[in-house]
């Protein structure tokens, strides 16, 4: 595939750094554009017109759009020397790769959106919340198993879509009152190992602090506290 | 999904196909299409969804739904990881995802609109009345409307179906879903699919439906309307009870007729 390749991405949002993550696996070179989400650029809603959402890749001026369909894109459409598909060959366990994807976006976000985007008072909300969120990471260890990385050996596309939630974990944490390597340790150990043998996870995903100093302003714009 | 205890074994493709399902459910019936579709074999197994087989919970523990394909003992569970399976599995046979990379992508994104967007927009026609109903009815004529215009000048502009000259995963994605808006439309008295406001979708539908396939594995109209009648008298009276004075019900009794609605078009 050639062609200029553009993200329209927000730092924080673990769907836009997942595209980075893979861009950098493959050895794209990308234009990354960063989006203001309380003013979205005229480039992005004329992209992404039905959800006007982050990531969107925009490859010779035809966007794709939603993370997971974009990291099945650049699987089928970018090979680089070197970089190995995200997704394995064999069919059935491409199909538990997209299985344990979609469980990241339905129980896990789902979960941890509720953990920080509840109202300032609502306990049982967030305790509802944390519950949910805590069961959501240990399903996700007990399919990590012994192994160290979903993909088994090496970086795959559930490691790609769920390490990007990492630097969130901080903030469900600190609004839900847990803590991730107390409940999860080898899914904390997970996402190190991600960060530490990966330049591509390092240089894609946000400090911890800054996801949480970010979801602050948010709650006071939406006055949550 | 169960873990697979070798991952380098794979089923024969002739091993044996098995699907979990449900008669009412219209994630069951993609599945069933598009094993016609394929010419592939299936045993099918009819799950009563108020009493779920042992076997149904142990091929998929995570969500406890269907429809599940069990393939030579491997449990695949969620109708488009299935659908996306069946294509991988048998390439030989005709395949429902287009062959370049821009195109697969609108196909699955558009798959997601249907399960996210659409899909539920109508499940709210179907529980609600009134204003909200009314409301519910904006949200799925917005939603048909970017459909159409797709089919009138976007990524599916003079196709016959969303596949092209044939059916392909998106089709099967809507279609298998559509036919309930003609069951809620002679159900609740409003009108959905309106033939001068969306005539490609209309046509679209019309030619989706006319498939020797389709008509294989869409149920009888009558058993829809039948069930459909059921389910809106329970779900209504459902929301009657959340409207009487309860300083305990509010919230949790109002939500439970939307997500019965739900269960119409989701894995149930």
């Amino acid at each position: 595939m050639e062609g200029v390749v553009v993200l329209l991405n927000c730092f924080v949002s673990p769907f836009g750094n997942r595209v980075r993550i893979a861009l950098k696996f493959k050895g794209v070179a990308y234009e990354e554009k960063a989006e203001n989400l309380a003013a979205k650029s005229p480039l992005l809603l004329s992209s992404n017109p039905v959800h006007a959402k982050v990531p969107v890749l925009i490859v010779d001026g035809k966007p794709v759009c939603e993370s997971l369909v974009i990291l099945e894109f650049i699987d089928d459409g970018f090979s680089a020397a070197g970089a190995p598909p995200l997704l394995p060959a064999d069919p059935y366990a491409r199909a538990h790769a997209r299985f344990w994807a979609s469980y990241v976006d339905t129980k896990l976000n789902e979960a941890g959106m509720r953990v920080w985007r509840s109202p300032k008072g609502a306990t049982a909300a967030v305790e509802a919340a944390r519950k949910d969120t805590v069961a959501a990471l240990k399903t996700l260890e007990a399919e990590l198993g012994g192994k160290p990385y979903f993909g088994g050996d090496a970086l795959g596309y559930v490691d790609v879509a769920l390490v990007p939630f990492a630097p969130w974990f901080l903030t469900y944490e600190r609004f839900g009152g847990f803590t991730v390597a107390a409940e999860c340790p080898a899914l904390a150990a997970w996402a190190d190992r991600c960060v530490r043998e990966n330049t591509c996870v390092a240089e894609s995903l946000p400090e911890a602090e800054h996801v949480f100093q970010f979801v602050c302003g948010m709650r006071k714009a939406f006055g949550l506290d | 999904m169960e873990k697979s205890s070798s991952e380098n074994a794979i089923p024969p493709a002739a091993a044996p196909l098995k699907l979990f399902g449900s008669w009412a459910s219209s994630y069951t019936h993609r599945v069933q299409l598009a094993l016609r579709l394929k010419g592939l074999e299936f045993d099918y197994v009819e799950e009563d969804l108020g009493n779920k087989s042992a076997e149904l919970l142990r091929h998929n523990p995570v969500h406890k739904k269907v429809p599940v394909l069990v393939h030579g003992g491997r449990a695949l569970p969620e109708s488009d990881i299935i659908l996306q399976y069946l294509d991988d599995a048998w390439p030989e046979t005709r395949q429902l995802l287009p062959a370049d990379a821009f195109d697969r992508a609108l196909a699955r994104f558009w798959c997601h609109f249907a399960d996210d967007k659409l899909g539920p927009a109508v499940g709210a026609v179907f529980a609600s009345t009134g204003e909200d109903q009314g409301a519910a009815v904006r949200q799925v004529h917005d939603n048909l409307a970017l459909l159409e215009a797709e089919l009138r000048d976007g990524a599916f502009r003079g196709r016959r179906f969303f596949g092209g000259d044939e059916v392909g995963l998106l089709d099967i994605v809507l279609g298998c879903g559509s036919y309930w808006l003609a069951v809620f439309e002679d159900v609740t008295g409003v009108r959905l699919v309106d033939a001068d406001a969306f005539p490609r979708f209309h046509a679209w539908l019309r030619d989706f439906e006319a498939l020797d396939e389709v008509r294989e594995t869409i149920p009888a109209v009558d058993r829809l309307l039948e069930y459909a009648r059921g389910l809106r008298h329970m779900l209504l009276g459902l929301a009657g009870a959340a409207a009487a004075p309860s300083s305990d019900a509010g919230p949790t009794a109002a939500a439970a007729p939307a997500a019965a609605a739900a269960d119409i078009a989701v894995d149930i």
